[in-house]
This record gives structure tokens, sequence and C-alpha cells, in this order.
């Protein structure tokens, strides 16, 4: 089996991320479908692709388009998600990168669609090459006329973009908290359904606001160019269409890897070049926050929503990585529960409290003092935590620390017994984290 | 909509503070790009100054802009070294080798992660993925990246960075201004 380059098959065409080139293969032939039917003709072929969210949840786009009020003064917001931050996922980045104009097109369909005028990219502080990029090509859509006032000579559609960046903060890519963020707060969120309204009702701004991912964005200018049914054509009933993966850790050749949805697992681990250094060990398909796979459980499974779910885990973010017989999976939880300790926004009590408890049993597991009990004392952290918190990150947290102890229990036994790595010759490494400032500079 | 204020914001400062105002229908939403001009505009960090005077040009308590910026890791309540060193340790680089850099970086510098050498020149820090994991061991320094760090090529890399002119606190708000801020200005409007 081999790649099926929707998105990515001009990536590496030279001046693709410029205007001309991006024209003259293909480039902003969407938008023209797109101003060529009427704003709901523009969401029914959205519908008909099937097309899925690729920021991680995978809810279906055309129902969020179709969200937004019809008509009325209201002012709508159109944000793009470019915050990635989900450790083991570098799609967006390169999308930015080397492929700005799809993402703008894409925008400037949905802003059609949804009489959006005002667009916000939040941009991660981090990807500032991605941004210039980003800025680059905004600034020559300007120039050709597919941003601004009157689109393309249409007299009923302007629509203006912006880059806002982050600065530093995971919490953030979470739809409601990049709303916070982009408002000039602190990067929380926000009440949702049942307790507060949808952003598409009431976002940012008090405004129906439609936010979605790059990656989906990008998809969007290839659907009306080639319509709805041609992109559901590809994929699996249920999950249609091509996917990016961002293929990390023990392989070859790491990168970004798109192939139709539905394609087997280890076929990605093949395109990649295949394990390196060892055996297959286990692999975390979407993004650190989806249960880890051990190698056993690995034949089979589809790389699908419907399929991952199947093998107990989950698509999310695509950002998939590979691990070989010489990882030693605590010290890769431990990592893990670091993270989630690290980027709590702090607003809620099970997961302010449960990331840290969870990262410093870990800490202690692998400095060789931990407890038998230590085992069990984590699932009850992750079951207070799941579905206790606030925002999906809490929840995020404790699955991928249950997985790891339901699939590889044993390893955190040996670790108790003997204070010491199941992996020959591993050290786990103790860090401490100061603020890195520098001594008597402060003025 | 910008305020006058004592402080430190250079006329073309400024001018891109009041451009980012006009892209927002609150000036609340200006706060973020408002610290990262002044990040720039105070070499570097965020000192106390800085906060007031953001919070005085948008008419804000300095109060409030404290709490924000105190809550992103981007924004340096504290003077870095002028190389600011962050090594991603996250899952990928972590397998990677990334503690190993660390290891070698630390030996080099004389430092401990979390530190900064006496002279100012480096700080090193941990980082969260970058998600540039394609490039295990990755390494952020300001606004550049490098990938492929080992503890064989750490050296380089120091070697590299002493020789260098920048300041990275500083280049990085910059390229992010630079970003965000249209080569046109609001008088000039788009389209
Ligand atoms: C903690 C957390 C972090 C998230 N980070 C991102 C992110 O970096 N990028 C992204 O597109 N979605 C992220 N999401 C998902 C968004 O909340 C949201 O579902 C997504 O932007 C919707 O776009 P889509 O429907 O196109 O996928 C995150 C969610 C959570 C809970
Ligand atoms: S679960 Fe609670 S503390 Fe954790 S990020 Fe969400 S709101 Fe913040
Ligand atoms: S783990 Fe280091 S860049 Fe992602």
């Amino acid at each position: 089996m081999a790649e099926l380059q929707v998105l990515l098959q001009h990536r590496n065409v030279p001046g693709i991320d410029g205007i001309d080139v991006y024209e003259s293969h293909g480039g902003y032939a969407g938008l023209r479908a797109a101003l060529g039917k009427e704003r709901q003709g523009v969401i029914d072929e959205v519908k008909a692709s099937g097309l899925r969210g690729r920021g991680g949840a995978g809810f279906p786009t055309w129902i969020k388009w179709n969200g937004l009020p019809k008509s009325g003064p209201a002012q709508h917001y159109l944000l793009c998600n470019a915050d990635e931050g989900e450790p083991g996922t570098f799609k967006d980045r390169e999308l930015l990168l080397k492929l700005p104009h799809m993402v703008v097109e894409g925008m400037a369909i949905a802003a059609y669609a949804t009489r959006s005028t005002n667009g916000f990219a939040y941009v991660r502080g981090e990807f500032v090459e991605s941004a210039a990029q980003l800025r680059k090509a905004i600034d020559q859509a300007y120039r050709r006329g597919y941003l601004g006032r009157n689109i393309l000579g249409h007299s009923d559609f302007c629509f203006d973009l912006h880059i806002h960046t982050g600065a530093g903060s995971y919490e953030c890519g979470e739809e409601t908290a990049l709303m916070s963020s982009l408002m000039g707060e602190r990067g929380q969120p926000r009440l949702k359904p049942p307790h507060g309204p949808l952003p598409v009702v009431s976002g940012v701004w008090g405004s129906p606001t439609l936010i979605n991912n790059v990656e989906t964005y990008a998809c969007v200018p290839h659907i009306l160019t080639h319509g709805g049914a041609w992109y559901a054509a590809m994929g699996t009933q249920r999950s249609p269409g091509t996917k990016i993966f961002s293929v990390s850790g023990h392989v070859a050749r790491p990168g970004n890897y798109e192939v139709e949805l539905g394609t087997p697992l280890t076929e990605l681990i093949e395109l990649a070049g295949g394990v390196v250094g060892g055996a297959l060990k286990a692999v975390i398909p979407g993004g650190s926050s989806v249960p880890i796979l051990p190698a056993e459980k690995c034949a089979g499974v589809t790389l699908d929503y419907e399929g991952c779910q199947a093998a107990g885990t989950m698509l999310g973010s695509g950002g998939f990585m590979v691990f070989n017989d010489k990882t030693d999976i605590v010290a890769l939880m431990r990592r893990t529960a670091q993270f989630y300790a690290h980027e709590s926004c702090g607003k809620c009590t099970p997961c302010r409290e449960g990331t840290r408890w969870m990262s410093r049993v870990l800490d202690r597991i692998t400095s060789g003092a931990g407890r038998m009990e230590d085992i069990d004392l984590l699932l009850s952290i992750c079951d207070q935590i799941d579905g206790r918190s606030y925002c999906p990150l809490g929840d995020a947290a404790s699955w991928p620390i249950r997985a790891g102890i339901r699939n590889f229990r044993h390893e955190f036994e040996h670790w108790v017994r003997h204070g010491s790595s199941p992996i020959s010759g591993f050290v786990p490494p103790v860090r401490s984290h100061g603020p890195a400032s520098v001594p008597g500079r402060q003025e | 909509m910008v305020a006058a204020s004592a402080g430190r914001f250079s006329e073309a400062g400024l001018a891109q503070l009041t451009e980012i105002v006009s892209h927002y229908p609150d000036p609340g939403g200006a706060i973020l790009p408002a610290l990262w001009l002044a990040q720039r505009e105070y070499g570097g960090w965020l000192p106390a100054e800085a906060i007031v005077e953001v919070a005085a040009r948008l008419g804000r308590p300095a109060s409030e802009i404290q709490g924000v910026a105190s809550f992103y890791t981007m924004y340096n309540m504290q003077q870095r070294g002028r190389h600011h060193i962050e090594v991603c340790t996250c899952l990928t680089c972590g397998c990677l080798g990334a503690y190993e850099v660390i290891d070698e970086l630390e030996r080099i510098l004389g430092i401990h992660l979390g530190q900064a050498t006496a002279d100012g020149e480096f700080s090193l820090t941990e980082a969260e993925c970058l998600n540039y994991c394609e490039a295990a061991t990755v390494v952020q320094v300001g606004e550049r990246y490098f990938g492929g760090v080992n503890a064989e090529n750490a050296a380089d890399l120091i070697a590299r960075l002493r020789g260098s002119e920048e300041c990275t606190p500083v280049s990085l708000s910059n390229a992010i201004v630079e970003a965000i801020v249209p080569g046109y200005f609001a008088s000039s409007a788009h389209g």
C-alpha cells in the first residue's frame, strides 16, 4: 500500500508556498467553485464529503458550519486552530510552512459558507517560521482579491484574516481556552453545553464562532474543487477521506504521511521505513492523550476513528509514535504525566491536583522508591480525574496512564520490586525545573 | 485607542501596537500581541515596568496584565540568557537521546538545567514537545529550531551560538511581531 496524497501532493514543489505556483497547481479553484454556489450549497458539499474535524475529536465539520445563524446582523468569527501542541503531532506546522495558501483558501471558503467577516488564525507561539509563511500567504491573498472586501467581485462577501500567536500553553489548543486567550485572558476554558452555549451560538466576544483545525480547513478546497462525493469515496464509510499521520520515534523515516483512513496500522509503520533499534514494543497512534497500544494488539487495527476505538485507543490528532523494545514504558508514562502536570491550566481541582500527584507518584516509582500500592494509587487518581474535570485535558491526562498500567503492569511491578528498570542499562533521568533566569541580572 | 504612557515603546513599536489594536473588536484582544511587542522593546523579557506600560497603553489594570503574562511560558518574567536553549525531552525526543543532550550541554556550559551561565550568555531549560518530533532530538533557541541534536554535535551547536550576534529572546519576539503585524498599517486599510 502507498500513501494517498491529497493535501500533501505538492508539498515539495518549489515555490508552492507562493501564490503563483499554488494557483498553477489548482489553487483557489475551490474558492471560485464555492462562490459559484449558494452558501447552503457549500455546506451541503462538505456534508456530502463526510469530512470530520482533524483536530482530535473527529466531529462532523458540516454540522458546525450549519450551526451558525443563517441570517441576522450578528458578526460571525472564524478561527483556525493552529496551536498544535499535542505531543507527537507535527502536521499543522508542516501544512502552514509549505502549503499556507491551502489553509487560507479553506478558511475563506468556510467564511463564505458561514457568513463570517473576521477571522483569526491562532498560531502556536513557537511556530515562528510557519507564522511567517502564513503572513506572506495572507498578504498575497489580499493582493489577489481572495481576502478583504468583495472577494472575487462578490458583492456580499468580505473577509479579513489576522494572525494571533499563542505564547506557550498546550491548553490553549482546547477551543474555548483558545477563545479566552484570543480575548486576552489566561488560557482557561469556558463552559460548554449542557451548562453553557456552543461556540457557534456564542463564542469569541459573545458572537457566533466557527473553529476548525488547520488540516480540516486544508481539506476544504479539495472538496469544493472535486466534489463531496469524490472525497467521500476515499477512506471508509464512517471515516471518509485521507488523514495526515505524523510518524516519529523508532522508525527509519519519521515524517508526515498522508494515507486513506482505514489503512492498517502496521502499513503506516512500513511506510515510515519500519521499526529500528529493536522489535516493535508499542504504538501511541493519536498523540500523547490516547491510550498506548502494545505490539501484540497492533495487528489488524485500522487507522480510522472506529478502528482505533475498537482497539481500545483513539485516532486523536494523528501523532503516531512508535517505540521499540528498548523503551521503558514506566519512564515514558512518567514523562507523559509530567507533560500534563505542566500544562494543566489550574482551573479545576481534579486535574490541577491529580496531574501533579500522578507525576509525583511516577517520579517515586522511577526513583526506585515505589511501593506496590502506588500502582493502584495511580489507577485511583486516574479515576478521580477522568470524567470529573472541567475540560477534556484532565480526561486526556488519565487515559494514557491507565492504559500504560493495564497493558504493561508487569513493568511497573518490576520497577517496584527491583528499584530499577526492566530494560537493562536504562537509567531514568532525574531533573529539576528551574526558571533558567540569569542570576543577578533581574532589574 | 492606544493611550499615552511613560515607558520604553519605540515609535515603530507604538505604530505596530496601534495597528494590532485595530484587528480586534475589543482592545482586550491586543493584550497577548502587546506583550510580545513589550518583550521585544524591553530587551527580551518583561520587567515590572513593561507590565505597567502595557497596562497603561491598553487602559487595563496592571494586575490583569501581570496575571495574563504569567500564565504563558513564552513570556519571560525573568531575564534569560542571551541564548536561551530549550531542549525538548517529551515523548519522542526523550526516547531518542534528549537526556544525553542535556547531560552534554550541562557539562559544556557548567550549569544545570534551569540555570544560566554567570556571564549571562546561555540559559538552559527543558521543553515540552516542540511538535517537530520527526527531527528528534529538537532544540529551540529563540526563533530557531535545531533538529537531530545529539551528544556528539551538541558542542558544535554551542560554538555556533557563541559566535552569533543575536539575542534570542529579542529576535524571537521580533519575528513574532513581524508575523502578526502586516506590512501595511491601519490607515492604508486592507483591500
Ligand atoms: C487540551 C486540548 C488541546 C487541544 N489542542 C488542539 C490543537 O492543538 N489543535 C487543534 O486543532 N485542536 C485541539 N484540540 C481540539 C479543539 O478543542 C477542537 O476540538 C478543534 O480545534 C476543533 O476543530 P476540528 O473540528 O476541525 O477538529 C484540543 C483539545 C483539548 C481538550
Ligand atoms: S481539566 Fe481543569 S485544570 Fe485541567 S486544563 Fe481543563 S480546566 Fe484546566
Ligand atoms: S517530542 Fe520533541 S519535538 Fe515532539
